[in-house]
């Protein structure tokens, strides 16, 4: 039996996904087509509302509707602070954690030479742009404590201490609450290594 | 102990790259000292709370185990070694230009222990030392060296006569250095014959034998790497031009 094209078309284009190889493509397909007519037809309207709508925010590059997103115009932030974070969830936790007032940008992604991921993939000139708006004060690195998150933090201070923007970088180290017995050697290292005075 | 080829216990390595593979787990490019570069599969190791998470460092000396028979094998358990300081700032960037040259150059399965432990030296060298230029250059003529394609800087390939220092020689590829006579132009890079004597005592001194040295070695990786340029070279450019 030969497959319709469009179902082989629906397939392939399924893949795009991350960690949906051809099998589980294929299966997401005759869900959809089988079992959930209305999830597919609701699935394929927000699909192409969101590529028609969504786009960067000018000032932090998070996902808004609008040029200049709500939190960006909000006047109750720091307009002083502002916070690099590598992905929309890193701000939404950030948020969560209630400890910050001042303002974000988010990269998208980071630095990740050996993938091909360089300076100009992560948007780094509009950062470079936003940091020096005359309202910044201090930028606060929150990227991730990877290899890649570290590089990224090392890259983008350089640029700004050359421009003489402040940088700080989030401190690391055992998890609240966390016991040295169940902390795996590579966190209890860093944090011998950064132990500091009290 | 176990004699099963398909099963290997508490192996030196370093992580030399790693990569999402299907939902939560990391495909991990490994570099071992006596297998060379194997891939293997870290299962779950993107699960929140993954003890692998942690370990799986690079730069960073290991233990691994794995286990399977098809070419991406298992991997079982990893330990920490320790004793190596953390890559930070610049060194942290040199450092992916070495993961990026081995991931590059390295065929998978093909062991060099040599180039292991002159890696792990490097590394050491890289958290301690301000001026990386010797250090990747002493490297790069490692590697070459190991993976058999040595540099020659100490005497002409045709004439077999000593490199002198006030001549001018053209380096060829897979060929050598040969005396650059009046009006001859084969292919190949000009380079002054004290660079050559320079790189062979791994005097990086002076500022003509850094800038031809780099020329040269970039000249020859070129030729082994083809036509994908390495990524990480750009991010070393940019922060060198600040
Ligand atoms: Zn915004």
């Amino acid at each position: 039996m030969k497959i319709p094209i469009s179902l082989e078309d629906l397939t392939e284009s399924l893949r795009c996904l991350p960690g949906v190889g051809p099998k589980s493509a294929q299966r997401m397909a005759y869900h959809l087509l089988q079992r959930d007519h209305i999830g597919a037809q609701r699935l394929a309207n927000a699909l192409t509302r969101a590529l028609e709508h969504i786009k960067h925010c000018e000032m932090c590059n998070n996902f808004t509707e609008e040029a200049v997103c709500e939190f960006c115009r909000s006047e109750r932030r720091d307009s002083g602070l502002l916070c690099v974070v590598e992905m929309p969830a890193d701000l939404m936790m950030m948020e969560q954690a209630q400890c910050y007032r001042g303002m974000y940008f988010v990269l998208m992604g980071r630095l990740s030479p050996l993938d091909g991921i360089g300076p100009r993939e992560i948007h780094l000139e509009r950062l470079l742009k936003r940091a020096q708006d005359g309202l910044v004060q201090e930028v606060v690195l929150a990227t991730n404590f990877t290899m890649e998150g570290e590089a990224t933090a090392h890259y983008i201070s350089e640029l700004l201490h050359t421009r003489g923007v402040r940088v700080t970088r989030i401190a690391r180290g055992l998890p609240v609450g966390g016991e040295l017995e169940h902390v795996d050697s590579g966190t209890l290292a860093q944090a011998v290594l950064e132990r500091r005075e009290i | 102990m176990t004699t099963d080829k398909h099963r290997q216990d508490a192996q030196p390595a370093f992580v030399l790259h790693t990569y999402p593979y299907l939902e939560t787990s990391l495909v991990i490019e490994t570099f071992t000292q006596n297998f060379g570069r194997v891939p293997l599969v870290a299962k779950g190791a993107r699960r929140p709370r993954s003890a692998l998470r942690g370990s799986l460092m690079a730069f960073q000396p290991l233990q691994i185990s794995w286990a399977g028979k098809s070419e991406l094998k298992t991997l079982h358990k990893v330990e920490w070694q320790g004793g190596q300081p953390f890559l930070q700032g610049m060194s942290l960037i040199c450092g992916f230009y070495l993961n990026e040259l081995l991931v590059r150059l390295l065929h998978r399965d093909d062991p060099h222990e040599q180039l292991f432990l002159y890696y792990q030296q490097t590394l050491a060298a890289l958290s301690t030392q301000k001026d990386y230029t010797p250090v990747l250059r002493h490297f790069e003529q490692r590697m070459l060296q190991e993976l058999g394609y040595a540099l020659i800087l100490s005497h002409d390939v045709e004439s077999s006569k000593p490199i002198s220092s006030d001549q001018e020689y053209c380096y060829k590829i897979e060929y050598g250095p040969v005396s650059l006579k009046k009006g001859s132009n084969g292919s190949g890079l000009k380079i002054t014959g004290k660079t050559l004597l320079d790189m062979d005592q791994d005097d990086y001194s002076d500022a003509v034998t850094r800038q031809q040295s780099k020329a040269l070695i970039r000249y020859i990786l070129n030729h082994y790497l083809g036509d994908q340029p390495l990524h990480t070279r750009q991010l070393l450019k940019d922060l060198q031009q600040l």
